[in-house]
This record gives structure tokens, C-alpha cells and sequence, in this order.
């Protein structure tokens, strides 16, 4: 009885422990358009978007070990599957049911090993928009789906839903990718600076962002392409 | 799919982690290799032309005096910036275009980076090394022509490698074949490259495609394995050309049309 309590206790003070940390982390973006699924974060470049697979993308935040961790998994796991099957059968929900999220949940509760502080978003485009996922997972396997196809994933999760409620209020479905980037700036920077949430905050242009050493990290999982890769990065001035 | 983490670190070698996880295979119950139809892919050919190399292949796969198919793709793009084209066991042939695309792939997106083209032509040349066992019982010789993009400094350098089947590699300078029809086709592109005006070094993309399609034509006249292109069927070839921004197809209509006005002009 009281190993199973000290197990939950155990439990209880990772999940603190990881949320503690990624709370020093910044928010990641991805979001569903006509052209493809956008994905943004600010790193240092090659730190935040990443490629998966043909159709495959991820965001992520936390620990760059443990980011690193989750994307060679989801790497492999994509890759095995794509060669000893056909690349359309990876696909994202068996991604993250079968691989992701087991793995995730198992490290998780391994108390005696070090935790994963990582949480971040996968998405998979689609022929059409209705058929975009876009899936955000968190540090202990848990993982939902986005069925607004917008995701912006936050240690902080009040913030996270506020920016959310915000973008979708501003965000038209076929307006200019460019204002939607100054959308999305703006929100990282209020969530990044604990500012609060309202109607004040503006658009922040790419080429007015203040960078500090950063980049900004974006890619677009591109919907019409003929080609078999579909993630192509995109230039900071997009 | 499995439910444990990556091993780290992640070397980005694909090839290494495949038997690690395979799929349930059912065990062959088949006759003898020596009684079954032996199936050959036939006449493959690359040459640089004015913007990079053009690579072509007819679509005819023959067992023995059986023509099979003649809906073979024997022009394989390895990812956005390699091909190989294939001629021999079509079978041993295709698995190793997939082993080779998913590992480049598999390398680029795991280490941030792109394989450079020495390793890309190692590791087909290991992959040969490795059906050597195959290639001593007689069955699944591949002779394959490998072409690349060579990153190393500068504007992107597209390259021709081309083969034996235990796996020696050798750059060309400029052109190769290989296949039943091969002999013919070497024999006219080591004419034109010496008297030819203009040398297939100097043609446009039309020009070296219309090229492809009469060398094959050529060698299906003189070798029965070739199947050539048939205009009047609207059967044409498989053409790609790899310049420094990578691999385009060249599809049917755009052949048919190029061959349609040559004709006519």
C-alpha cells in the first residue's frame, strides 16, 4: 500500500518537476490552411520545427535532448513503417497511439529514470483541409487531437487556450499568410513575456520582430505540391 | 510500430536499424530458383547534357525469350537529388531503390543534414556488395547507373557513377548504359561525344531527351530485350533529368509532344 502511494507521490512530483521546466520554455504553433499546415517556433535554428516524414511535421518544446529524443523516435518509427509497408500507411494517429505515446506514458512513470520534458505538436496534411491532423502531446503521453486546426502548445495552458480563443477570433480562412505570421509573433511574444491576453496587443510584422540571437522556425506541410515530400521551410520574410 | 524510445544517439543509419524491426515474413514454399522465369530489366542509359544528366530507360521486362511487361519503371528517383537506374533482376533491383530512398531520407530528416554523394555511392556500391551471394547462384544481378547531385563547395554538381555487379564504382565523364541494349547505346553516345555537332554535352533539355528516346529506339532495333518507345502505341520512355535544383520526370506528354514536332520539323 505504501509503495503504491509512494509511486503516486512519485508521479505527482515529476509532473511538477517537468511542468516547472518547460514552463521556461516558449510556445509552438501549428495551424491548418487552404496552402498546407503551418508550423512556428522561435529557436536557434533546427530547434523547434522539425521534418518527420513525407507528410509529417513536428513542433516541440522543452529540453533539446528530450525534443531530440521524441523526433528520432518518431523518425524511426515513421520510417520502418513507411519501408516495410507504403509511406500512406504512416499515419499520424498510428504514430502517436502505437510509438509516441506508449513510449512517452512508459518513460513517464519510469520513476527511477530521468523525466521527458518535452511537449509539442505533430501534424499530417492532408488531400483536403478537413483532412489535416494536427495532434498536440504532452511530457507523460497524453494526446489530443485538434479539431479547430489550430494548435498552440504552452507550459502554460491557460495562456495557451487564451492565445488560442485570440488567433482563432483574428485568423480568416483564407487570409494572407503573412498577417497570420504577425498574428502568431504577436501571441509568442505576449505568452513568452507573461503579458496579458486582450484586444490591445497588435500584429507583429516578421521583419519588425526583435530577434535577440533567435530564429524564427517556420515550414509549411504543403497541400498541393506533386511532390512526395511535402514539408518545405519557409523564409523568415514569408 | 513500437512503444519505446529511440536509441540514442541516432547515427542516421537506416540500414542498421531495419533488421532490428522487421515484419513476419511467410517463409518461401516455391519451386527452385533454376525452375522459375528468371525476370531481366533491360537497356538503361545517363549522359550530361548542357544543365546536368538526362537518365532513360525503356519500359520492357523480359524472362528469357518472354517479353513480361512492358510497364516497367526502371528509372528510380532515390529522393529529391539522386537516381538509379536499373538493368538485370528487376526484383533485387527495386528492393535496393528502396533501401537506398528510404535511407537518404531517413539520414537527412534524423541528422539535420543532407548524405553527401560519396556516401550515397558507397552505400549502393555495399548494397551490391551484399547480393553478391545472389550473383555467384546466377539470379538477382543488378548492374545498376547511379546520379547524383555533388554538394561539396560551390553550385551543385551533378554526377554519373556507374557500375559492376559486385559493386566497383566509377564516375563517368560523361556518359553510360547498361542492360542488353547497352552495347549499342554506348557505341552511339561514344560516337556523338567525340564527332557528334552538337555533342550531347551541349544539348538543351528537348534536344537531349529526343536523344534518349531515339537511342532506345535504336537499341530496341537491334536488341530484341529492348522495347524502345512506340509513338504510335503513345508508349515513350522513362526520362529524368537532374540539374543543380534536383529531379524532374519528364512525362509521357511531354515527350510526345517534343516527338511529335521533331518529326514534323
Amino acid at each position: 500500500m505504501s509503495e503504491l502511494f509512494q509511486w503516486l507521490e512519485a508521479i505527482r512530483d515529476r509532473g511538477e518537476y517537468v511542468r516547472d521546466e518547460l514552463s521556461q520554455a516558449t510556445p509552438v504553433f501549428a495551424l491548418s490552411r487552404p496552402e498546407g499546415i503551418l508550423l512556428v517556433g522561435i529557436g536557434l535554428g533546427q530547434s523547434k520545427v522539425f521534418e518527420i516524414y513525407d507528410r509529417h511535421a513536428l513542433a516541440a518544446l522543452g529540453n533539446p535532448v528530450d525534443i531530440e529524443q521524441i523526433r528520432q523516435t518518431a523518425i524511426e518509427a515513421a520510417h520502418l513503417e513507411g519501408f516495410n509497408r507504403s509511406p500512406e500507411d504512416v499515419t499520424l494517429r498510428r504514430l502517436m497511439s502505437y510509438s509516441l505515446s506508449p513510449a512517452l506514458k512508459n518513460s513517464f512513470e519510469s520513476v527511477m529514470e530521468p523525466p521527458l520534458i518535452v511537449s509539442g505538436v505533430f501534424a499530417e496534411v492532408g488531400e483536403t483541409q478537413e483532412e489535416d491532423v494536427i495532434m498536440e502531446f504532452t511530457y507523460d503521453g497524453h494526446f489530443s487531437v485538434e479539431t479547430e486546426g489550430l494548435a498552440v502548445v504552452s507550459a502554460n495552458e491557460a495562456a495557451a487556450t487564451q492565445a488560442k480563443r485570440w488567433l482563432r477570433d483574428r485568423i480568416r480562412p483564407h487570409g494572407n499568410r503573412k498577417r497570420i505570421i504577425g498574428l502568431i509573433l504577436a501571441m509568442w511574444e505576449a505568452m513568452s513575456h507573461g503579458q496579458r491576453i486582450g484586444g490591445s496587443i497588435k500584429p507583429i510584422p516578421p521583419e519588425e520582430f526583435e530577434l535577440e540571437g533567435r530564429v524564427i522556425e517556420m515550414a509549411l506541410l504543403e497541400r498541393r505540391t506533386k511532390d512526395r515530400v511535402k514539408y518545405k521551410p519557409l523564409a523568415v520574410d514569408y | 510500430m513500437r512503444a519505446t524510445l529511440a536509441s540514442m544517439p541516432s547515427d542516421g543509419d537506416f540500414l542498421k536499424l531495419l533488421p532490428q524491426h522487421p515484419l513476419a515474413r511467410v517463409a518461401s514454399q516455391g519451386k527452385a530458383l533454376e525452375e522459375q522465369q528468371r525476370l531481366e530489366a533491360t537497356t538503361v542509359l545517363a549522359f550530361h547534357y548542357r544543365h546536368g544528366v538526362l537518365m532513360a530507360g525503356d519500359h520492357r521486362a523480359t524472362a528469357d525469350n518472354i517479353i513480361y511487361s512492358d510497364h516497367v519503371e526502371k528509372i528510380l528517383p532515390l529522393d529529391g537529388e539522386s537516381l538509379m537506374a536499373i538493368a538485370g533482376s528487376p526484383a533485387v533491383a527495386m528492393e535496393m531503390a528502396r533501401a537506398l530512398g528510404t535511407s537518404f531520407e531517413f539520414y537527412r530528416r534524423s541528422q539535420l543534414q543532407t548524405m553527401s554523394l560519396r556516401a550515397k555511392t558507397r552505400a549502393l556500391s555495399q548494397l551490391l556488395k551484399e547480393n553478391l551471394p545472389m550473383v555467384m547462384q546466377g539470379v538477382g544481378t543488378v548492374v545498376p547507373i547511379f546520379a547524383g547531385l555533388d554538394q561539396n563547395g560551390g553550385e551543385p554538381r551533378p554526377a554519373i557513377y556507374f557500375y559492376d555487379p559486385l559493386g566497383a564504382q566509377f564516375e563517368t565523364a560523361n556518359f553510360a548504359a547498361s542492360g542488353s541494349g547497352s552495347l549499342h547505346v554506348k557505341s552511339i553516345l561514344g560516337y556523338l561525344d567525340q564527332w557528334g555537332t552538337p555533342r550531347p554535352t551541349k544539348l538543351d533539355l528537348k534536344q537531349a531527351v529526343m536523344l534518349a528516346l531515339r537511342l532506345l529506339t535504336t537499341a530496341a532495333q537491334f536488341d530484341s530485350a529492348t522495347g524502345g518507345v512506340d509513338p504510335a502505341a503513345g508508349r515513350y520512355a522513362s526520362v529524368y533529368s537532374l540539374d543543380s535544383s534536383g529531379v524532374r520526370k519528364i512525362t509521357a506528354t511531354e515527350q510526345a509532344g517534343w516527338w511529335q514536332k521533331a518529326a514534323t520539323t
